[in-house]
C-alpha cells in the first residue's frame, strides 16, 4: 500500500447534497455559439464562477432555449453530447470536469473496504461492491508514460460495472487490421478484430490498460480509462518486417478464453516457414499438421478430420463451396496462399450457421484488396509461379485483389527427351479475384471470384481434367449499434471429364458436374453482456449431372449416354446464443434444424422390401415430374459447448452436436480420386448422421507463451456411404445397387503444446485416435467382413508431428517438420488361386492388414531481404528439403498378376528428398 | 547464370519425374496369415460336349501351385428336375459323366459336396443370348504406346437384347523353326578320363515345331454404352513385331463367352484387382464374392463362379510374309550364342571334363568344326556350338503337326 493516488475527489463536508431549490432559475437562450460564450452569460445572469479549461470546450457550440431553467438543467443540456461533468460548490463556483464526476460523498463502506480495494494491484471491479468514484492510479511504474485515453463522461448514476468499448483499428495506409488480439492486461479479458478491423469488449470500469499483439503489426499498450460506453479508434503500425514466428496461433486468449471446442486458426503469414514440398506455402498442408486432421497418405487428396470421410468436410472459401481444393492428386492445394489472409478450421463443435456436412468447416477467407495503394506479391518456385495484385479502385473505400498461380510442368514436359512423359500432359492453375467495397459505415459488400482447372494424362490415349469455380457475393449491414446482418449469394461448381482417344471404336468424352446455388442470411445480435444472438436462414440448391458419355471421333461406337440430372434443396433455420452465465461459465447454445427435399424430374427405382438392392429385386420405376418431391428427409442439430474457468488460465471445455448430410461422394477408392462423384440423397440413399461428444482442458503457461490443449471425443456415425467390392459407380444409373450403407465410429485423444514467442518456437501435436466402418446387413452380398466393425483406411491410431522454428537473427532463420504416423490399413492377399489359366491372389477381409509406418523429415532455411524501408519489394528466399531422410514411405500396396504369375508392388510418391528453392517478393 | 538455370532445370526435371513416376518397386510379400478356401471354375456352354468343372484349394505364397480338391460330389441341377452328373477324371478335374449342353430358358444350379460332407451351390443361372463371331482378322499395326506389331481383332453384332458382354479365351498355334539345325548330332563315346565326342546323324526331327498356348488374361469388352450391340475392332491380342512367335506361320483360335451381367461383374473386378492402377489410385480390394456359397455357414468362404454362357469360336492364319514381306525375321527365342567348348579343363589326373558333360546334359547343338581348333592345348574345342533351343525347336515346341494345322 505504498502507492501514491491523486484521488479525484473533492472532500465537501459541509453539506450531503446539493439541495434543489437552492440552484436559482434563469431564462436563457443560445444560438449556436461556444460554450464558453454561453458560460459568459450564465456566469452574467448568476453568482456563479465558472472554472475550466479553455481546451476542453474549444469548438463545442451549443443551442438551446431556456425559460426559467435551473442552471444545473441547464448545464446538463449544455454538455449531453460532450465528455464534461460539471460540479457546484457552496461557494457559487462551478468547475467543468473532464470525464470526471465529481462526487461530495464517499459511499458508505469506503473506508471499511478501502484496505481491501487498494491492496490489489489493480482496482477489481469484482471487489468493488458498490460503484464509487473512480480512482486512478497514476504511479504504476510499468505503466508509467503510456498514452492514457479517457472514454466517456462519467454518469454519476451509473450502477454498471462494466461498459462497452468498441472501436475500429486501422494500419498506418487506413486499412483494417483484421484478427489482431487486444488484451487486457491483468485481467482476463480478450477480443479480437474482425475481419473489418473492428472490436468490441465488455470492460471494467475504470483503468484498463490494453494491449495489442498481431504479426506485423507493432505491438501497442494504451492505458484506457473507461467511464461510459464508448467508442476507440486507433491506428497502428506495421512492424517493419515480418519475420515472426511460424503457425497457426489462435488468438492470444483463445485457446482457453472460446466455448467451442476443436476449433483453429491458420494464418497464412504465419506459415511461411514450415518447410514445403516443391516450394508451395500451403494453408492446407498446414492444417494437417495439427492434431485431428490428416490425410490418407502423400498424394491422397481430401481430409480426414476426427476418423470422418474425406466427402464430410465443407471447404469454403469467401462462403463458396469449393469441391476439390487440390491440384495433382493432393500434392498442392488449389486455395492460393497469397491470396488467402486466413483459415478457420471447426473440427469440433462446428457453429450453427453451418451445416451440411459431418466432420468439419474449413472456413478460408480471402485477404481484402488494399484500399490505399497498389500492392502485389509474387513467388518463383520450381514447379509453380504465383502473383497477387492488389489495387485501389476508390481510393480509402474499395479495392480489387486479383491473383493467379500457374505450373510450367507442360512445358518442361514437352522439352523432355523421353517419349513417354512428352506426350504426357499435367496442367493446373488456379486464378482468384476478390472485390471489397465500403459505401459507408453501415454498408460493406465483398465479392469473389474463383476458377481452378487441372489436366493431365496417364497413358497416352486419355485426357483427365476436373474444374472448380465459384462466385459469392457478401453484403455486411449493420442495423444499429447492436445488430448486424449479413446477406451472402454464392454459387460453385465442380466438373470433370474424361477424353479417351484410343484404337479401338470405343473413343468417348465423358463428363460429371455439380453445381450448388446458396442463399443466406445470417444475423448477429449483441442483446447484452450476456447474451449475444446469432441467427439466420439458408437454402441451398444442388443440381448434380452424374454423367454423361459421347462418342469422339466418326469411328466411334459409343452411344451417347446421360444419367439423368439429380436435383435437392437443402434448407435450414438455426440460431445459437452465447450465454456469458457468470464471469466463469460460457455456454454457447445453438440449434439448427436442417431439412432435405430430393427434387424431380426424376426415376426412382424400387427395390422389393427385406431384399438386397440388384437387378433381381428391382420392382418398377417411380416418375416424378419436375420440382416434385421425392423424398425429405432432416432433423435438429444441436450445437451445444460450454466453457467454464477452472483459473484464469484453465479453463475446461465440453460440446455435444449433431449433424446431417445430404450429398455423399461416390468412390471405389481407398483414397480420393478426381473422378469421384457426388450424389445426393433419394428414395435409396439415406443422408448421413454424426453425433460428436468433446471434452477438453486448455491451458496457457508464463502470460500466454505456451499453449496447452488436450481434447477427447468420441463420435458416431450413420448411413456412411460405402461399396461392394469392385462396383462400379461411373455411369451407373442403378447406383444404389453398388453402394451399402453403414454405420461408424471414432474417437481419440489429441493433445497440441504450442509455443508462440522467443527465437525457438513451434508446436508439438500428438493424437492418439481410431475410426472404424461397420457394414452389416442380412444379405451376404451387403456384409463386408461379416458385418462386423473395421479399422477405416484412414485409422492411424498413432499421429506425432513436431514444427519447429529458429530465428537466428531478423533475417535468417531455419525450421523443421517431423511427422510419425501409423501405418494406414489396406487390404493384403492372403494367398493364390488358379483360376481361367492364370494365377490371381485373393483378398483378405478389408483393412485387415497395415502398410509400414509412416515418417519424414522436412528442413527449410529462409532468408528475408535487408529490412530498409525504401526499397522496390521486400524478398523473401526459402531452400528447403522435402524427406530429409529419404525415408520410402509406401503409399499404397497392389499385386497384379502379368503373364499368369503374380507380382507385388509397392508404390510411394517421394522417396528421396526433395530439394525445393523459392523466391517470393512482395511490393 | 547459365549454371544456375541448368540447376533449375535439374531441379525442375526430378520434380516432375517424381511426380510422374513417382517410386513403384516390387517386393516379396511375406507370407502372413492364410486362409484355405474353395476355388470353384465353371463354366458350362451351350457346346454340347463332356464339360469340366476344377476344385482346387486356394495356396500360400511359397506354395507354386494349387492343391487339388479331390473326392466331391458335383452336380448340375437343371430346372431343378434333370441332374448332370460329375465324376473326377484328374485330381481336381470334374468331367461330366454325359455330354450335355445348356438350353436357353433353363435354370442352372452347381451344387457340390466336398469329402468332409460340407456342400456349397451356386444362385440359377440362365443362359444369356449371345451370337457367333462375325470376323476375326489381322492387321500390322502401332499400338497406344507406339510399338509396331500384329493386332488380331473380332468383330461381331448382336441382337439388341441380347448380352452385351463378352469375354474371350484364346489358344495360339506357331511354327518354330530352329535357325541353327544342322543334320550332324555330337555323341560321347566312353573313354577312361572324359568321354569322346564324335559327330553321328541325328535320328530325330528337330527342326520344325509347333507350340500351342491358352490365353491367361481376362480379356473383356462390353458394348453396354454403344448405340448397337456391336462389338467392332475389338483388339483381342497384340503380338510385338519382335516376337518370336510370328517368324514363319502363326493361328489363333479365339473363343467368345457372351456373359450375363453378373459374371460380366465378377470376371471384371478379378481383372481389376490384378491390374496394374494408377500411382494415385487404389481400388479397393477385397473379398471377391462370387456365385458361389455355403449350404451351412454364411461366413464361410468360397472363390470362383458358375458361368452359363454361349460360347462361338473361329480360327485364322497367316504368315510373316504376308505383312512383313522381305523384311528381316524377328530375333529367335535364344540369342544363341556361338561357343568352342574346350574338351577338358585342368592338368591334373582328373580334368574336369567340358564338351562330355554338356553333351551327356543335351545342352548344345552342333553347328559346324572350330577350324582354329588344333588339339587340347587350342584356346576352345573342336566344335563351334549353340544353346540347344537353337538347334533343337522341340525345346519349345512338338514336330507333331496339330490336327488343324493348315499350311
Amino acid at each position: 500500500m505504498k502507492k501514491l493516488f491523486t484521488i479525484i475527489v473533492l472532500l465537501v463536508s459541509t453539506q450531503y447534497a446539493i439541495a434543489q431549490e437552492e440552484i436559482p432559475k434563469i431564462s436563457v437562450s443560445f444560438t449556436n455559439v461556444d460554450v464558453s460564450r454561453a458560460l459568459e452569460m450564465i456566469e452574467n445572469k448568476t453568482d456563479y464562477k465558472f472554472y475550466y479549461l479553455d481546451e476542453w470546450l474549444e469548438n463545442v457550440k451549443v443551442t438551446g432555449d431556456f425559460q426559467d431553467t435551473q442552471v444545473s438543467l441547464i448545464l446538463d443540456d449544455l454538455f449531453k453530447n460532450t465528455v464534461l461533468n460539471f460540479y457546484i460548490s457552496d461557494d457559487q463556483k462551478i468547475f467543468l470536469l473532464q470525464n470526471n464526476q465529481i462526487y461530495d460523498s464517499l459511499p458508505d463502506d469506503f473506508f471499511g473496504e478501502q484496505e481491501d480495494q487498494l491492496s490489489d494491484e489493480e482496482i477489481g471491479y469484482e471487489q468493488l461492491k458498490d460503484l464509487g468514484p473512480l480512482f486512478v492510479n497514476s504511479n504504476d511504474g510499468a505503466n508509467r508514460g503510456l498514452e492514457v485515453v479517457k472514454i466517456g463522461r462519467e454518469n454519476r448514476n451509473n450502477r454498471r460495472r462494466t461498459f462497452t468499448l468498441s472501436g475500429k483499428i486501422v494500419n498506418a495506409k487506413g486499412q483494417p487490421i483484421p484478427d489482431l488480439a487486444l488484451i487486457i492486461k491483468g485481467k482476463d479479458i480478450g477480443t479480437s478484430t474482425n475481419a473489418s478491423g473492428n472490436y468490441t469488449v465488455e470492460l471494467p470500469v475504470g483503468e484498463n490498460i490494453i494491449e495489442t499483439r498481431g504479426l506485423g503489426i507493432q505491438d501497442s499498450r494504451t492505458k484506457v480509462i473507461l467511464y461510459n460506453d464508448g467508442v476507440f479508434n486507433f491506428q497502428l503500425d506495421e512492424s517493419v518486417e515480418v519475420l515472426d514466428e511460424v503457425v497457426v496461433q489462435a488468438n492470444r486468449d483463445r485457446n482457453v478464453e472460446a466455448a467451442l471446442t476443436g476449433v483453429t486458426l491458420i494464418e497464412v503469414e504465419k506459415i511461411k516457414n514450415i518447410p514445403l514440398v516443391l516450394g508451395e506455402r500451403d494453408i492446407l498442408k498446414a492444417a494437417v499438421t495439427l492434431p485431428g486432421i490428416t490425410t490418407a497418405g502423400e498424394g491422397a487428396a481430401g481430409f480426414n478430420v476426427r476418423g470422418g470421410r474425406t466427402d464430410q468436410n465443407l471447404i469454403l472459401l469467401d462462403n463458396g463451396v469449393i469441391y476439390n481444393p487440390s491440384h495433382f492428386f493432393g500434392i498442392f492445394s488449389a486455395i492460393n496462399p497469397f491470396s488467402t489472409g486466413s483459415a478457420e478450421i471447426y473440427k469440433g463443435n462446428i457453429p450453427a450457421e453451418y451445416g451440411g456436412r459431418l466432420s468439419s468447416v474449413f472456413d478460408i477467407t480471402t485477404k481484402d484488396g488494399n484500399t490505399e495503394k497498389f500492392a502485389g506479391e509474387a513467388s518463383i518456385g520450381p514447379v509453380t509461379s504465383n502473383i497477387v495484385l492488389e489495387a485501389p479502385i476508390v481510393k480509402d473505400k474499395s479495392a480489387l485483389l486479383v491473383g493467379g498461380r500457374a505450373t510450367y510442368s507442360d512445358w518442361i514436359l514437352r522439352s523432355l527427351d523421353d517419349e513417354q512423359l512428352n506426350n504426357s500432359t499435367a496442367s493446373f492453375f488456379d486464378v482468384v479475384a476478390k472485390y471489397n467495397h465500403t459505401i459507408n459505415e453501415n454498408n460493406e459488400i465483398k465479392a469473389t471470384g474463383y476458377f481452378s482447372r487441372d489436366a493431365f494424362s496417364i497413358t497416352s490415349d486419355s485426357i483427365f481434367d476436373y474444374s472448380n469455380r465459384l462466385v459469392s457475393l457478401k453484403w455486411d449491414h449493420k442495423f444499429s449499434e447492436k445488430t448486424t446482418g449479413s446477406l451472402i449469394l454464392s454459387n460453385s461448381e465442380y466438373k470433370f471429364g474424361i477424353e479417351f482417344d484410343g484404337e479401338s471404336n470405343d473413343d468417348f468424352d465423358l463428363g460429371y458436374k455439380n453445381n450448388e446455388t446458396e442463399v443466406k442470411i445470417k444475423m448477429k445480435y449483441l442483446h447484452s453482456d450476456k447474451h449475444k444472438f446469432d441467427y439466420g436462414i439458408s437454402s441451398k440448391l444442388y443440381v448434380v449431372d452424374p454423367g454423361d458419355i459421347v462418342p469422339l471421333g466418326a469411328q466411334s461406337d459409343v452411344s451417347s449416354l446421360t444419367i439423368p440430372q439429380e436435383r435437392g434443396l437443402e434448407s435450414a433455420v438455426f440460431i445459437s446464443d452465447s450465454y456469458k452465465v457468470n464471469d466463469k461459465l460460457l455456454i454457447d447454445m445453438g440449434l439448427r434444424f436442417s431439412f432435405y427435399a430430393a427434387l424431380g424430374a426424376s426415376s426412382q427405382r424400387i427395390y422389393q422390401d427385406n431384399a438386397p438392392l440388384n437387378s433381381g429385386t428391382f420392382v418398377e420405376t417411380q416418375e416424378f415430374d419436375k420440382n416434385e418431391v421425392i423424398e425429405t428427409y432432416g432433423g435438429p442439430e444441436v450445437r451445444l459447448s460450454a466453457r467454464y474457468f477452472i483459473k484464469p488460465d484453465l479453463s475446461v471445455k465440453a460440446s455435444l452436436n449433431n449433424a446431417y448430410q445430404y450429398i455423399h461422394t461416390l468412390s471405389n477408392n481407398t483414397t480420393v480420386s478426381p473422378t469421384d462423384t457426388w450424389k445426393l440423397s433419394d428414395l435409396n440413399i439415406e443422408p448421413q448422421e454424426a453425433y460428436q461428444a468433446s471434452l477438453g482442458l486448455y491451458k496457457n503457461f508464463e502470460g500466454n507463451k505456451y499453449e496447452l490443449s488436450v481434447e477427447g471425443y468420441y463420435k458416431q456415425q450413420k448411413n456412411l456411404l460405402d461399396y461392394k467390392v469392385g462396383a462400379q459407380l461411373l455411369l451407373n444409373e442403378a447406383i444404389e445397387t453398388e453402394v451399402l450403407q453403414g454405420d461408424g465410429k471414432a474417437y481419440g485423444v489429441e493433445f497440441l503444446l504450442k509455443k508462440s514467442e522467443g527465437k525457438l518456437n513451434g508446436w508439438l501435436g500428438y493424437t492418439y485416435s481410431r475410426s472404424f466402418v461397420k457394414l452389416d446387413s442380412e444379405f451376404n452380398e451387403e456384409r463386408v467382413n461379416n458385418g462386423d466393425f473395421f479399422p477405416s483406411n484412414f485409422d492411424k491410431p498413432h499421429d506425432i508431428s513436431v514444427v519447429a522454428n529458429y530465428k537466428f537473427t531478423r533475417r535468417f532463420s531455419a525450421s523443421a517438420n517431423f511427422v510419425y504416423q501409423t501405418g494406414r490399413p489396406v487390404t493384403f492377399p492372403i494367398g493364390s488361386f488358379s483360376f481361367n489359366n492364370s494365377e490371381f491372389v485373393f483378398y483378405s477381409d478389408r483393412n485387415k492388414f497395415r502398410i509400414p509406418d509412416y515418417y519424414r523429415l522436412d528442413l527449410s532455411f529462409n532468408m528475408e531481404g535487408n529490412h530498409k524501408i525504401k526499397k522496390f519489394a521486400h524478398s523473401f528466399w526459402s531452400f528447403s528439403i522435402y524427406n530429409v531422410l529419404g525415408r520410402n514411405n509406401p503409399y499404397s500396396v497392389f499385386f497384379v498378376t502379368q503373364d499368369g504369375d503374380i507380382k507385388a508392388f509397392q508404390s510411394s510418391i517421394f522417396s528421396i528428398p526433395v530439394p525445393t528453392i523459392t523466391y517470393n517478393f512482395k511490393f | 547464370m547459365k549454371l544456375l538455370k541448368k540447376h533449375f532445370c535439374f531441379l525442375v526435371v526430378i520434380s516432375i519425374v517424381l511426380l510422374f513416376i513417382g517410386c513403384v518397386e516390387e517386393f516379396i510379400p511375406r507370407a502372413g496369415e492364410f486362409n484355405d478356401i474353395l476355388v470353384v471354375e465353371a463354366t458350362v456352354t451351350n457346346e454340347m460336349k463332356h464339360h469340366k468343372i476344377y476344385l482346387n484349394r486356394t495356396y500360400s505364397f511359397e506354395d507354386e501351385i494349387a492343391l487339388a480338391e479331390t473326392n466331391a460330389q458335383v452336380m448340375i441341377l437343371e430346372d431343378s428336375n434333370n441332374q448332370h452328373m460329375f465324376e473326377e477324371s484328374e485330381p481336381g478335374v470334374y468331367t461330366s459323366i454325359n455330354a450335355f449342353n445348356v438350353v436357353p430358358g433353363a435354370n442352372y444350379q452347381l451344387k457340390i459336396t466336398m469329402k468332409d460332407g460340407s456342400s456349397f451351390s451356386s444362385d440359377k443361372m440362365t443362359l444369356p443370348q449371345g451370337s457367333a463371331i462375325d470376323s476375326l482378322y489381322t492387321e500390322r499395326i502401332v499400338n497406344d504406346f507406339g510399338e509396331e506389331g500384329m493386332g488380331i481383332y473380332v468383330d461381331n453384332t448382336n441382337a439388341q437384347e441380347g448380352s452385351k458382354n463378352f469375354r474371350y479365351e484364346y489358344i495360339e498355334t506357331y511354327k518354330v523353326i530352329a535357325p541353327d539345325w544342322n543334320s550332324v548330332a555330337l555323341v560321347n563315346v566312353p573313354q577312361p578320363v572324359c568321354p569322346m565326342v564324335i559327330k553321328a546323324g541325328r535320328e530325330r526331327e528337330e527342326r520344325v515345331c509347333y507350340t500351342s498356348k491358352s490365353s491367361n488374361g481376362i480379356i473383356l469388352t462390353s458394348t453396354d454404352n454403344f448405340d448397337e450391340n456391336r462389338v467392332q475392332r475389338f483388339l483381342v491380342r497384340f503380338i510385338d513385331r519382335s516376337n518370336y512367335i510370328l517368324s514363319h506361320r502363326y493361328s489363333i483360335l479365339v473363343k467368345q463367352y457372351a456373359q450375363s451381367n453378373a459374371a460380366h461383374s465378377f470376371y471384371e473386378a478379378l481383372k481389376e484387382f490384378s491390374s496394374s492402377e494408377s500411382l494415385f489410385s487404389e481400388t479397393q480390394p477385397g473379398f471377391l464374392e462370387g456365385n458361389l456359397h455355403s449350404d451351412s455357414d454364411r461366413n464361410k468362404q468360397v472363390l470362383g463362379y458358375f458361368d452359363v454362357s454361349t460360347v462361338s469360336e473361329k480360327r485364322i492364319y497367316f504368315d510373316y510374309e504376308d505383312y512383313f514381306p522381305g523384311e528381316e525375321l524377328p530375333p529367335y527365342a535364344d540369342p544363341c550364342q556361338r561357343a568352342a567348348p574346350k574338351v577338358a579343363a585342368g592338368h591334373s589326373s582328373e580334368p574336369r571334363c567340358i564338351l562330355p558333360v554338356l553333351v551327356e546334359m543335351d545342352l548344345i547343338r552342333y553347328v559346324t568344326d572350330n577350324s582354329s581348333y588344333t588339339g587340347p592345348q587350342s584356346e576352345g574345342g573342336p566344335f563351334i556350338t549353340v544353346p540347344r533351343v537353337c538347334g533343337d525347336c522341340t525345346v519349345l515346341g512338338s514336330t507333331e503337326i496339330p490336327t488343324f494345322w493348315e499350311e
